[in-house]
């Protein structure tokens, strides 16, 4: 089922609107909630999102048999509706960042309301997931962020089936976010950081949805899930294990270095060149032994713009 | 130039950019006696440029002053009021190419990327003045009065300060509302003291708010000894209202459309007086009206036309105590 989560005027054009699935049982409440597009840019969420939607719809239709939906799970495949389709960030009349709205308000800013609707439409669910990209400019290995996560949101995170789990602390920074707000409630709320914004990147979006789906079997939410066999056991990163390389000197970024990659302290993960003369100025290697779990994508680079990020095993 | 110009103007942060060139931020420095270093920043916001205009105006005042009455400076005045140089350069709010809002990314870090390490910078060279003021000018949507806005936790240092600062308006934020990652709130949390002005409209400026909070840059100034206290400086006038959460009204749009104003800014309006209309391009009706909740002062009215449905239209101030 399609339901407007919120219904609003504009100026000149026709009223908008912000779409979720419902899909499965009839409850009160979801099971599962999946969010992703709170900024209109980070296009690999609102794809994961959109094909699970397609495939549990497909499951309640009965086109696969062995598989049935005992659970409710909404789904948000993007809040940052007009932003996605003028392929912008933030919220394109007033450039103000949705996930810094939170919790919103009924009677603010046009941006707080939406964060008041997606929030209402999500807070209660069970488990709560908000996916996200890294920016244009660099790309994330697909993880599972927890921030101040409780036992049982690490526990469950081990169960999302990604290769790697970064935790944070919860700052105050973070006070406006939606994942912020999510925490207030009972249940468990996740992050998942997932490739650079502004492309589908296949491999990666692929790798979330099996994620998901195995993940939904596990939780009891999709029964009758083949659950393989995790070719790796997730990682657990906290803040300590990061090594960040920042450029040393201005100049234009080349690399073919692949995240998700273990790699040698010293390795060479790619060449600033000179913008202008052309002349190789610095050679990017790897810090210290470890996960490559992030890498500059934008090649032009500012003096002290982050590279690439590699963590180190626990 | 004149050698009685005793403004050096100097790079406190550069950075290599991608092809060849550098970007630099600079400062002035009015050097005069031992007496309190104080500094005056804008253009943290590019399209804010009310502050660019009274460095400029402050600037040629101590110039002045350098002519008539070497002697008169006793401390030292530093104005930063342009910080993001390519913000202003190129009509953007935020730095470009980074996408951020630069008063976000206080306290910065010297290691990181261009945000991170102007904001470090910026704090480097403003931490242990005896007083900041950082100058902003609302932004393209909204026009504001002259101001202070002060967070609770740091009011009884400030508000004495801002009192004297010439301008029309002290609004006193709680602490649960404030930003933690502005200048403002890192100078005054390392125990460097930030008043926050903010007057005028983004993308313009307002000379007469301008030469207003000149004059009450300087009487502050000359309270604090910077200024020798013999030396003429304009005269003051203005006395601030007081507003915190509890006498502030917001009026957000009930739909969308284009806010035509009916009240004009900075007026007295009383309760039910209509403040405006919100109408349509494609029809004759009015979509909404906008009438005051209270008896007070209209001071934030909206000046960009188009709204979206919540987009804020006006504030205004229900006075407490009479002016104070």
């Amino acid at each position: 089922m399609i339901r407007d989560l919120l219904c609003m005027t504009a100026p000149v054009r026709e009223g908008f609107d912000i779409p979720c699935h419902e899909i499965g049982p009839k409850s009160s409440q979801p099971a599962v909630a999946l969010v992703a597009g709170l900024h209109g840019d980070e296009i690999n969420g609102i794809f994961i999102l959109s094909r699970l939607a397609d495939f549990l719809n497909s499951v309640e239709a009965g086109k696969y048999p062995d598989l049935r939906l005992v659970k409710r799970v909404l789904i948000i495949p993007a809040v940052n509706v007009l932003g996605v389709n003028l392929r912008t960030r933030t919220w394109p009349f007033d450039k103000s960042d949705i996930n810094r709205m939170f919790p919103g308000s009924t009677t603010g800013e046009t941006t707080q309301r939406i964060a008041y609707a997606v929030l209402e439409a999500t807070k209660r669910a069970k488990y709560r997931i908000d996916i996200h990209t890294a920016s244009a400019d660099f790309e994330e290995i697909p993880q599972v962020r927890l921030y101040g996560p409780t036992e049982a949101e690490r526990e469950t995170a081990r169960q999302l089936g990604l290769q790697a789990i970064m935790e944070r602390s919860l700052s105050p920074v973070f006070t406006t976010t939606m994942m912020y707000s999510w925490k207030v409630w009972p249940g468990q709320s996740f992050v998942l950081r997932v490739g650079q914004a502004g492309t589908v990147q296949l491999d990666h979006c692929q790798r979330v949805f099996r994620a998901m789906v195995s993940f939904m079997g596990r939780i009891g939410v999709l029964e009758g899930v083949q659950l393989a066999v995790e070719d790796e056991e997730p990682c657990c990163f906290d803040k300590e294990s990061a090594f960040r390389v920042f450029a040393e000197k201005a100049g234009t970024f080349v690399s073919d270095s692949k995240v998700g990659r273990w790699v040698r302290a010293g390795q060479e993960l790619g060449y600033i060149y000179d913008s202008f003369g052309g002349t190789v100025i610095e050679k990017v290697v790897a810090p210290v032994a470890g996960l490559l779990t992030g890498i500059r994508r934008h090649p032009l680079l500012f003096e002290g713009d982050l590279i690439l990020r590699v963590n180190r095993k626990g | 130039m004149s050698e009685t110009i005793a403004a050096k103007t100097e790079t406190f942060f550069t950075i290599e950019m991608p092809y060849r060139e550098r970007m630099e931020t600079r400062r002035a420095v009015f050097t005069g006696g031992d007496g309190p270093r104080v500094a005056v920043v804008g253009g943290i916001h590019g399209d804010e440029l009310e502050g660019l205009y009274v460095c400029h105006l402050l600037a040629a005042w101590l110039e002045k002053l350098f002519l008539t009455s070497p002697g008169s400076l006793l401390g030292t005045v530093e104005l930063y009021p342009a910080v993001n140089t390519l913000g202003l350069d190129t009509l953007t709010r935020g730095l470009p190419v980074f996408d951020t809002d630069l008063n976000r990314a206080f306290p910065g870090s010297a290691s990181g990327p261009l945000p991170d390490r102007l904001a470090a910078a910026l704090m480097t060279a403003l931490s242990g003045a005896a007083l900041v003021v950082d100058i902003h000018a609302s932004n393209i949507y909204l026009r504001e009065i002259p101001q202070v806005r002060i967070n609770q936790e740091f009011d009884d240092l400030l508000v004495p300060i801002a009192r004297r600062m010439n301008l029309d308006l002290i609004w006193l934020h709680s602490a649960a509302t404030v930003l933690e990652t502005t200048v403002a709130h890192s100078l005054n949390s390392c125990g460097t003291p930030c008043l926050v002005a903010e007057m005028g409209v983004g993308m313009r400026i307002t000379p007469e708010y301008c030469e207003q909070l000149m004059a009450g840059i300087l009487a502050v100034w000359q309270d604090m000894g910077v200024l020798a206290p013999d030396v003429t400086i304009p005269k003051t006038s203005h006395t601030a209202m007081i507003a915190d959460d509890s006498n502030v009204h917001y009026l957000n749009a009930q739909t969308s459309g284009m806010f035509i104003p009916a009240a004009s800014h900075w007026t007295d309006v009383r309760r039910g007086e209509l403040l405006g209309t919100i109408v349509s391009p494609f029809r004759g009706e009015t979509l909404s009206e906008v009438r005051s909740p209270v008896d007070g002062v209209l001071f934030t009215l909206r000046e960009y036309p188009l709204v979206y449905e919540g987009s804020l239209m006006a504030r205004v101030m229900a006075r407490k105590g009479g002016r104070s």
